[in-house]
């Protein structure tokens, strides 16, 4: 479904990203890990047209998107869950939610059953859903930017460090929601540090280190990896 | 008595053009990030679009109003695209100092074209008086605070009600997250100078009669909505609004009671209190509050 190819990105003169080559199926859940500064963030921007690729391609179903504006990925299926969460804080739960319709939401057309399938998910926002943003908790903040992006009718999610800032536990729940997810078939590509939770829900993963991808492989290969089980496991 | 309460109306009428035109400043500021020193000549142009409409070209009332508002908006389209965007990535200071610029060219282009006698508009409720309670009051002061009720309300309904207005605040509140989500931003920030020009228009209109439409009314007018939002809370609409009609009761009750010397003294020394005391204002928030 979403293949960069020979991608390079660029902050000035400084290359974030170089040469990377990376492939989502249709209906899998990929998981993109490595430590801070590795160029996850920068590529998942790139993905939603927040920053301009400097060579190289991003395809959706076989057709460049790289001209397009952000608003026209959205429209073409794209939607993103970004690193902190960045939650409108003086928007309300539900004001959160429904701003993120843009893309398909007609006037007068209601996006009731999409709201009722966010909150079947995450029945805590639902008890929320007139209070503020800025209000919730991390853990429901974090819920909160993904049900956001799912609002948007996404075919294919992006969801960069869900657990961050998040206790263990909350962190656990937020990425039990993901397979649920993932298992209804929508195509998800997750950035992640926390290697054994993105590890746990991935089919495949690809390790960025520097700005390439240093290694490749299904989840199972690349948790008995022993580069991996070194550098990100800590075992 | 009597006489406090004709003052208090028409301290809330001109109060109420400063909030509409605080408004129109705070909208633009809030959305775009711009602080637009052009905001008052903004208003002297709504007044001179009714002067076109209503003075020039003798068209009759409901039309007339409805070309300068319309006139206005595309102004707003037309400020958006030749100084805001191209403007867009350059440093703040760059930005300011363009509204700066644009602001002394509208000055004088209003005098090119206009001349520098002033002008008066005639209200569609010339002459007209009710007595309430003793008090004389102008027709038109009553409207003006009518519409500025009106205004508000509907821009309220506009900013909460609608997914236009909930998506004009998500833009105002994380521009990046906004894109994100799909929406369209370019068109949001250019309605929102189309909506501060709107705003603006209708405070100049509402103006016209109770001032002389003078090309030099810009700057005071933008100084008092200036005072409007610092005191009403930086930012902050319903801080505008309050602020606005403060510093119309205060100028006006000030310039009757104290003396019509220093009413502007008044209203900026309340503001310049609000400065040492309380600076973020009545309503407005600690920047760290706002999560």
């Amino acid at each position: 479904m979403l293949a960069c190819n020979n991608l390079t990105i660029a902050h000035g003169d400084v290359v974030a990203v170089s040469g990377v080559n990376l492939q989502v199926g249709a209906g899998e859940t990929v998981a993109l890990i490595g430590a801070n500064g590795a160029g996850k963030t920068t590529l998942l921007h790139t993905i939603s047209g927040l920053n301009k690729a400097r060579s190289g391609d991003i395809q959706l179903d076989g057709t460049s998107i790289l001209r397009l504006s952000s608003d026209r990925r959205v429209a073409l299926g794209i939607a993103q869950a970004p690193e902190g969460r960045r939650i409108f804080p003086g928007l309300t739960v539900e004001e959160n939610l429904v701003v993120a319709t843009a893309n398909w939401k007609k006037i007068r057309q209601s996006c009731a059953d999409d709201l009722d399938r966010v909150f079947q998910l995450f029945p805590r926002l639902k008890e929320r859903r007139t209070q503020l943003g800025w209000s919730l908790s991390g853990g429901e903040q974090q819920m909160l930017a993904i049900g956001r992006a799912l609002m948007a009718r996404p075919r294919l999610l992006l969801l960069d460090e869900p657990s961050l800032g998040l206790a263990p536990r909350l962190a656990e729940e937020v990425y039990e929601r993901v397979k649920v997810i993932a298992s209804a078939g929508l195509t998800i590509l997750v950035v992640e540090q926390n290697t054994v939770l993105a590890l746990a829900v991935a089919d495949r993963a690809y390790v960025l280190e520097a700005g390439r991808v240093v290694l490749d492989g299904s989840a199972a290969e690349l948790r008995n990896d022993s580069r991996v089980r070194e550098a990100y496991l800590g075992r | 008595m009597a006489d406090f309460f004709q003052l208090a109306i028409n301290g809330f009428a001109i109060g109420g053009v400063y909030a509409l035109a605080a408004i129109g400043f705070v909208i633009v500021y809030e959305a775009t990030g711009v602080v637009n020193f052009a905001a008052g000549q903004f208003v002297m142009f709504g007044t001179f679009a009714g002067v076109a409409a209503l003075v020039n070209a003798q068209l009759p009332w409901p039309i007339a109003y409805a070309a300068a508002l319309f006139a206005m908006a595309a102004f707003g389209v037309l400020f958006f695209l030749l100084v805001y965007w191209p403007l867009k990535l350059s440093p703040a200071v760059t930005v300011i100092i363009g509204t700066v610029a644009i602001s002394i060219t509208m000055q004088n282009a209003a005098l090119l074209v206009f001349g520098s006698w002033p002008v008066r508009i005639p209200s569609p409720l010339e002459g007209m008086t009710v007595e309430v309670g003793g008090a004389v009051v102008s027709v038109h002061a009553l409207l003006t605070m009518a519409i500025t009720a009106l205004l508000v309300g509907g821009l309220w309904f506009l900013l909460h009600r609608t997914s236009f207005g909930i998506g004009m605040r998500a833009v105002a509140q994380d521009v990046q997250a906004a894109r994100l989500m799909g929406l369209k931003v370019g068109r949001v920030l250019a309605m929102s100078w189309v909506l501060g020009a709107l705003l603006a228009g209708a405070a100049g209109l509402l103006l016209g009669p109770m001032w002389f439409a003078d090309v030099n009314m810009g700057d005071p007018v933008a100084l008092k909505a200036f005072a409007a939002t610092i005191i009403g809370g930086f930012g902050s609409l319903p801080g505008a609004v309050v602020g606005g009609i403060f510093v119309g009761l205060s100028e006006v009750l000030g310039a009757s009671y104290i003396s019509s010397a220093y009413k502007d003294l008044i209203s900026f020394g309340i503001m310049i209190g609000f400065l040492f005391v309380r600076p973020q204002g009545m309503f407005g928030e600690k920047i760290q509050d706002r999560g």
